[in-house]
């Protein structure tokens, strides 16, 4: 596998999915820390820098409570002397940006570089937030890459660049750059050992307020002018020739599809490929809209290129026709693909396109229609959320309250509550959102409120929002589903985790203490697996005046699995006893488990065993205990 | 060389990124570009998942519709919801194994005289886009390999059975060798040669 291929010690090419060449360019540009938080389309960066961390041993790597802690703990490392790394999803610049717009004041030391991905079409995002505006909001170089081979380059580049302006270097990329799998040539990893440094040797200040900020703010405008000269002349912004007087600016995965749409099409139209969002090669854009009178400009999300190269229109080129967003032949949402930009290359140029798409589509449409099943994300066989979520909804059934609550949902696998069968939650904004709603709703409505997060969602960003409500006497329902890890984005440790990245050991919160230490009104563990006996706790809690807090402990089943596994353990599966079955399928409504199914020939449930984990939640559902753990011969 | 366009289709849990790599490192062996999209992001189970896999001369990470020489998919269903990208009469490779989803499966709970969509139902829609479709057995070919969890050789090994295929026969197995757990190599390739010939006879048809 191509984990191989970033420990490979000597040069050469390798097919690598970006975010694993991300890691490889980090490391052979010596990178010496290392912190993140998951977060999908960069969670397997974390991921591949955690697995290579006691291989290489020569760097240090935290698995982050949030982004924000993330970036300030890989400034600290670069104040310190060392060059640090760090990648975030694109929500997560928002947690982390508080300090991102100081240290582009106070600037930093060694060569730090931080990744944010955009995830255009939301695939697994709460939004489809444009983070490049980022770079330019806070005076921080940001530059873009295409494909594996140029994320690579641009890694190391951005090192280079960091420490050449004692500036962060962002390198923005997009779900389909860093899910993309390419060929990569690979230099030689030099690596250094690693050695703390004394503070005497590399101490500096890194303080801004008032006074300071206004000097250290005209240092920082004169930085940006130095900058923009250099990226004036980077390689990364670049004319590919073409012919004739219609040209395309495009950047990132965009440009990839304005290739092999005109390669489609049998046209060349020469295009100004942008490397560095920010600052902009100005003059390089200029230049190319004075050869040109219509230009066409393609990128996914805001029209932030097209803004920019409006502005400079007006004195490059008053007349020159734009083609993009603002004209109407491209959206402002979702994602982008060869189609989308053939066609719009096609009627600029007059022309047909390659593959009538049109048509393709709608005989697609055909087959499919009235044959084809959903197949929503749901939760896994023997995942606990399952089992908390239904003791939940039995308990306000059992109290008659279904309609008078408010029930405040978090990011995390639980979010899956808002899809059938529970087609319930009121809320879900942002990670430790929940609790900071619960707050105002507390204070506004008659009905109870309850909040729930994860583990990794409560360490994140709920900690402030819960001490807040606890202050305040709120009467707010908390569950805290502990599932040991931070499941959706792959089953990474968490501040509930008795190890780091890389399995070195951590230290394990625990959670029920500092509930109790805040003054919580109580505290209750409850085991999903043991579903039924959830209820009544549950019920108890929401009814308690006070903060309110249920723990629903039981480890993640991919991950619960995966240690069995190592530790020689069987996955038993489960049977369903026919002979006791009577069909009333309280395993099926409410329930959703993928490994069970419905025998066409009795209707009777049937529970597939390879894909069963054998938590048997499904026989604690079962008025009639039909579902039983499957005989073995030892 | 034309690019060469395949498109896997599966249930999260099925392993389709195994076979996305072995498929990668055959054709790197053989000295072709490759190019892939692949979908990571939510790990849960059990969800619709899809690799776009790109050899030759591929520029974007993504196939466009109507343009995949090749569809492997390791569910049924998961073939048809993804079949905007296959060509005209494209290759299908599918298994026969149709997993239904907990949403259909309350929906026949919901109206007793329902029943599950079929392999048949599903092979006749695929069929109004191509008719060059080999249903396999993928499973029962697995077991008769020996081994249940070798069901993405035999897969690997029909598609290696096209006459177009782009990637070596020989690079192939060497890559499914190279891949698979050391322990499960025997299974995988008795897996692979069962798929081989199971492919090359249903395309002879
Ligand atoms: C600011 C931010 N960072 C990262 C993410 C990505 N993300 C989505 S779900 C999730 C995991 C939440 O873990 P936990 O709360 O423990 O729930 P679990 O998935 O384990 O049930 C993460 C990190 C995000 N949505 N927002």
């Amino acid at each position: 596998m191509t984990v191989e291929d970033v420990k490979r010690e000597d040069h050469g090419p390798a097919l690598m999915l970006t975010n694993e060449a991300v890691v490889r360019a980090a490391l052979e540009a010596d990178v010496k820390v290392v912190a993140a938080y998951p977060g999908s389309p960069t969670s397997e960066i974390l991921d591949t820098f955690s697995e290579v961390l006691t291989h290489f041993g020569d760097f240090r790597m935290h698995v982050a409570i949030n982004e924000k802690v993330a970036l300030e703990t890989v400034a600290g490392a670069s104040m310190a002397g060392m060059r640090s790394f760090t990648s975030m999803k694109s929500v997560g610049m928002n947690v982390a940006s508080d300090s991102m717009l100081s240290m582009a004041y106070t600037g930093l030391r060694a060569g730090c570089v931080c990744l944010i991905a955009d995830d255009p079409h939301a695939h697994s995002s709460q939004s489809e937030q444009d983070g490049r505006y980022f770079g330019e909001a806070a005076y921080v170089p940001m530059i873009e890459p295409s494909t594996a081979q140029e994320a690579y380059d641009m890694v190391k580049w951005a090192f280079e660049v960091s420490e050449r302006y004692r500036t962060l270097v962002i390198v923005r990329t997009t779900t389909r750059v860093n899910h993309q799998r390419g060929m990569v040539r690979l230099g030689d990893l030099k690596r250094t050992p690693f050695k703390r440094k004394r503070w005497a040797d590399v101490r500096d200040s890194y303080f801004t307020v008032g006074a300071v900020a206004r000097e250290l703010k005209a240092r920082l405008l004169e930085k940006v002018k130095r900058i923009r000269e250099e990226f004036e002349e980077s390689e990364f912004n670049r004319v590919d020739e073409g012919e004739g007087d219609v040209g395309i600016i495009t950047a990132g995965v965009c440009y990839l599809h304005v290739k092999e749409a005109m390669r489609n099409l049998g046209v060349s139209l020469p295009v100004l490929k942008i490397g560095t969002l920010y600052p902009l090669p100005e003059r390089k854009i200029a230049d190319f809209l004075k050869r040109v009178s219509t230009v066409i400009v393609v990128e996914e999300l805001s029209p932030f290129l097209e803004t920019r190269i409006t502005a400079l229109a007006k004195d490059a080129n008053p007349s020159v026709r734009i083609i993009g967003k603002r004209s109407g032949h491209f959206p402002e949402m979702l994602e982008y693909n060869v189609p989308i930009v053939e066609r719009v290359l096609a009627g600029v140029l007059g022309r047909e396109t390659s593959v009538d798409y049109d048509a393709v589509l709608e005989r697609a449409k055909r087959a499919k229609e009235g044959v084809l099943p959903d197949r929503a994300p749901i939760f896994c066989p023997g995942c606990p959320h399952r089992g908390t979520l239904w003791a939940f909804r039995q308990a306000l059934t059992r109290l008659k309250i279904r309609d008078k609550i408010v029930f405040n949902n978090d990011i995390g696998c639980y979010s899956m509550a808002f899809l059938p069968p529970n087609n319930f939650s009121d809320s879900m904004l942002a990670m430790g959102a929940s609790v900071g709603l619960s707050a105002g709703m507390e204070m506004a409505l008659e009905d109870k409120v309850i909040a729930m997060v994860g583990d990794s969602t409560l360490y994140h960003a709920a900690l402030p929002g819960i001490v807040n409500l606890i202050h305040h006497n709120s009467n707010v329902t908390l569950f805290v589903l502990d599932n040991s890890v931070t499941a959706m984005t792959g089953q990474q440790p968490n501040p509930n985790s008795t190890y780091d990245a890389g399995h070195t050991p951590a230290r394990k919160i625990n959670m029920e203490r500092f509930f109790e230490a805040l003054g919580a009104d109580s505290v209750t563990i409850i085991d999903p697996y043991e579903t039924r006996e959830c209820v009544k706790p549950i019920m108890e809690a929401i009814q308690r005046p006070g903060f309110n807090v249920i723990i629903s402990r039981r480890e993640c089943a991919l991950y619960g699995d995966r240690e069995k596994k190592k530790r020689g353990e069987k996955i038993v599966p489960s049977v369903n006893d026919k002979e006791v079955c009577r069909n009333i399928y309280a395993c099926i409504r409410e329930f959703y488990c993928p490994a069970i199914v419905i025998d066409e020939s009795d209707r009777k449930m049937v529970i597939q065993q390879d894909l069963c984990d054998g938590c048997l939640e499904c026989r604690q559902v079962c008025p009639v205990d039909a579902p039983r753990r499957m005989e073995v011969r030892q | 060389m034309k690019t060469y366009n395949i498109i896997f289709t599966g249930v999260g849990g099925q392993g389709l990124m195994l076979l996305s790599s072995i498929l990668g490192k055959a054709a790197v062996d053989a000295g072709l570009e490759v190019m892939t999209g692949e979908q990571h992001g939510l790990s849960q189970r059990s969800g619709s998942i899809y690799v776009h896999f790109r050899v030759g001369e591929p520029i974007s990470p993504i196939i466009p519709y109507g343009t995949a020489d090749m569809m492997i998919a390791m569910e049924a269903t998961e073939a048809l919801r993804y079949i905007e990208y296959l060509r005209d009469d494209g290759v299908v490779i599918m298994s026969n194994r149709v997993m239904p989803s907990p949403i259909e499966t309350a929906e026949l709970i919901a109206d007793k005289e329902r029943n599950y969509v079929t392999l048949e139902m599903i092979e006749e829609r695929v069929r109004t886009v191509t008719s060059r479709v080999v249903v396999l057995d993928s499973l029962g070919l697995a077991m008769k390999a020996g081994n249940p969890r070798t069901e993405n050789s035999v897969l690997v090994g029909a598609a290696c059975a096209c006459e177009d295929f782009p990637i070596p026969v020989e690079k192939v197995r060497e890559a499914v060798l190279a891949l698979v757990p050391p322990k499960t190599r025997d299974a995988n390739s008795r897996a692979f040669e069962l798929g081989l010939k199971a492919g090359a006879s249903c395309l002879r048809e």
